[in-house]
């Protein structure tokens, strides 16, 4: 049996979309809880709006996402519930790693949110910087963070592990790029797709 | 020469196709949205469609299939990125990758502007070559 061209590009565009079809169902995002850590959530636990946010202290569009959010929580306190979750992107960044070191140990501290609501306005500032330490050493300490603590923190090897996890929970969720937002379990990708899914739930605020 | 240029085109293609088509479509979506050109609409019809069309043209040359037609599809795919990421250049848009290959690969925007340039210039040369094209090509299998 000979098949004709039109057949046989039938056939390859059929096979293509079966193999995607299976890879993305074998590749598919594991449906498993995302752990809320007390120290980086904000709001009521009830709230109708929750969103689960994976980002990269050093990428510019989480630090415009992290401002749009800040202002909608202060519009709607009793109506989001916010969580953030470490996806650093080393390749990408060079003080990702650190900084959210930083960001795990201020949290153990109960001051994580002093701290990011200093450290993401500035990150202009910090990112093109070859050490940032000492600014991430100054925002902290602003935050009130007891800092001998904080240096041992900084330098312990679990705390590298603990982002790792979040990061592998977050891969395993379909996270590629950074902010990546669960919008009530919908993934949402960047800053504008933030704010149109955002605008759903708060059209008033359009 | 021609047939393995025609193979790493078409290489270049799969591979970018299928990377975008395995990811959630979020996720190329956010890369569209970065490059500030097309109106919000249109940009979730990109993010469908623009993988598909880059996974069967990678296919159909490295298969040697309808291969004019791939190759002019090329082509325009080629002059269109080159169009899409210059604009953003010139735009000095804060991109800090192309985002052309997903996650697998990060290559500046002003070195896929070469990349996707060259690119070009051989897929050119490929459609004013059509013999030497068509050699090991299903094409010509099922032209004999």
């Amino acid at each position: 049996m000979v098949l004709s061209k039109q057949k046989i590009t039938i056939l390859i565009v059929g096979v293509a979309i079966v193999v995607v079809a299976i890879v993305r169902l074998i590749l598919s995002p594991s449906a498993g809880s995302i752990d809320a850590v007390a120290a980086r959530t904000q709001g009521p636990a009830q709230a109708r709006v929750n969103i689960v946010e994976f980002l990269d202290f050093e990428c510019p569009a989480c630090a415009k996402g992290a401002m749009e959010i800040k202002e909608y929580l202060t519009k709607h306190p009793g109506d989001i519930h916010l969580q953030i979750k470490y996806f650093p992107l080393m390749n990408m960044h060079r003080h990702a790693l650190q900084v959210a070191s930083y960001a795990e140990c201020v949290s153990r501290q109960g001051k994580f949110w002093p701290f990011f609501d200093t450290l993401m306005p500035l990150q202009s500032q910090w990112s093109p910087l070859f050490s940032a330490e000492a600014i991430f050493d100054q925002i902290a300490g602003q935050a009130g963070v007891d800092m001998a603590k904080l240096r041992a923190c900084v330098s312990s090897e679990d705390v590298p592990t603990t982002i790792m996890n979040e990061k592998s929970l977050g891969i395993s969720l379909g996270v590629k790029s950074t902010p990546t937002y669960f919008i009530n379990n919908k993934m949402v990708v960047g800053y504008k797709s933030l704010v149109e899914e955002l605008n759903k739930y708060f059209p008033q605020d359009k | 020469m021609a047939v393995f240029l025609r193979i790493f085109i078409g290489l270049v293609f799969l591979i970018s196709g299928f990377e975008k088509l395995i990811s959630p479509y979020q996720n190329f979506l956010y890369v569209i949205q970065a490059y500030e050109i097309f109106p919000s609409g249109m940009e979730k019809a990109v993010a469908f469609i623009v993988p598909w069309i880059e996974l069967l043209t990678g296919l159909f040359l490295i298969l040697g299939l309808w291969l004019g037609w791939s190759l002019k599809g090329a082509l325009v795919l080629f002059s269109c990125f080159i169009v899409i990421v210059g604009q953003a250049l010139i735009r000095s848009l804060p991109l800090e990758a192309c985002g052309c290959f997903g996650e697998w690969i990060h290559i500046l925007p002003k070195n896929i502007i070469v990349f996707d340039s060259v690119m070009l210039l051989g897929t050119f040369w490929l459609l004013r070559h059509p013999a030497q094209v068509k050699r090991f090509s299903l094409d010509q299998s099922l032209k004999a």
